[in-house]
């Protein structure tokens, strides 16, 4: 029985897994997710919310190539990143941008989160 | 009992010692890979893979983020340079950055290429950014099957 398991477990990860690089930053009300996914395309972008996390995964379908590699430094594989989200984040309002390479996330925070300077009356 | 006589033996330590360092510098000798960083290469710089058959290498280089117009290829004498600028700071100025995981900044790759290549034929693709490069091999570079006749 566990055998069986450990062997899809392995079916399913047949292509190596990369965790993209990623930049996380916050202006004002909202926090940008950036993420290094060379090579994926629009169509091979899955990006899903699951209660607290994000998830982001895409797949590259590049051609292999044929020949000796004289020099291989790329990872080959799959990227997929897991980000934990906290309740100040407004699920409703995410955009994603892919351009380059390049995934842009960027997440709103809820109304009634965003800081408030609160006006102090004198008197 | 046999009497032999004693000789100095023609083994020499000199020799000996000569032999190893020669061998040790052969190893040294000429490069074993590709020389893939030049003298003005960062450390930091983009992942690429070079890859050879038959007819061409193929270059390809991960290149996230980076925008055509700051991406520069040129070829000299078979040692083919990629470089340019990448950018992390295009739309948020004034961010607070909790997490940087990706470099950013100008990026330069020199690679040597170990047999000729016709620079007029060389296709380059880049897309998603990804650099892919085709540089085809000069003709008498390629591998030929030479044909015996009987």
């Amino acid at each position: 029985m566990a055998e069986k398991e450990i062997q899809k477990r392995e079916q399913d990860n047949a292509r190596t897994r990369i965790r993209p690089r990623s930049v996380i930053c916050e202006q004002g009300d909202i926090v940008v997710l950036r993420m290094e996914m060379p090579g994926v395309e629009q169509k091979d972008l899955d990006i899903r919310i699951e209660e607290n996390e994000l998830h982001v995964s895409g797949t590259r379908s590049g051609k292999t190539e044929s020949g000796t590699a004289l020099v291989r430094e790329r990872l080959d594989g799959d990227f997929y990143r897991v980000f934990t989200l906290d309740d100040t984040i407004d699920r409703n309002r995410v955009e994603a941008n892919l351009k380059n390479g390049m995934l842009h996330v960027t997440l709103h925070m809820k109304e009634a989160e965003k800081p408030r300077t609160i006006e102090v009356k004198t008197g | 009992m046999a009497i032999i006589r004693w000789k100095e033996p023609s083994w020499n330590l000199v020799d000996e010692y000569d032999r190893l360092r020669s061998q040790i510098n052969q190893l040294f000798e000429g490069p074993a890979f590709p020389v893939t960083q030049g003298l003005f290469d960062r450390s930091v710089s983009p992942a690429l893979d070079l890859i050879e058959d038959d007819e061409s290498f193929t270059v390809v280089c991960d290149l996230p983020g980076v925008d055509k117009k700051n991406l520069d290829v040129s070829i000299a004498q078979d040692v083919l340079t990629i470089k340019g600028e990448k950018s992390l700071k295009a739309d948020l100025e004034k961010a607070n950055v909790y997490k940087n995981e990706c470099w950013e900044g100008k990026f330069q790759r020199t690679i040597s290429l170990p047999k000729a290549v016709d620079g007029s034929k060389i296709d380059a693709v880049f897309k998603n950014g990804v650099l892919r490069l085709t540089l085809p091999k000069r003709e008498e570079a390629r591998a030929r099957k030479i044909e015996l006749k009987s």
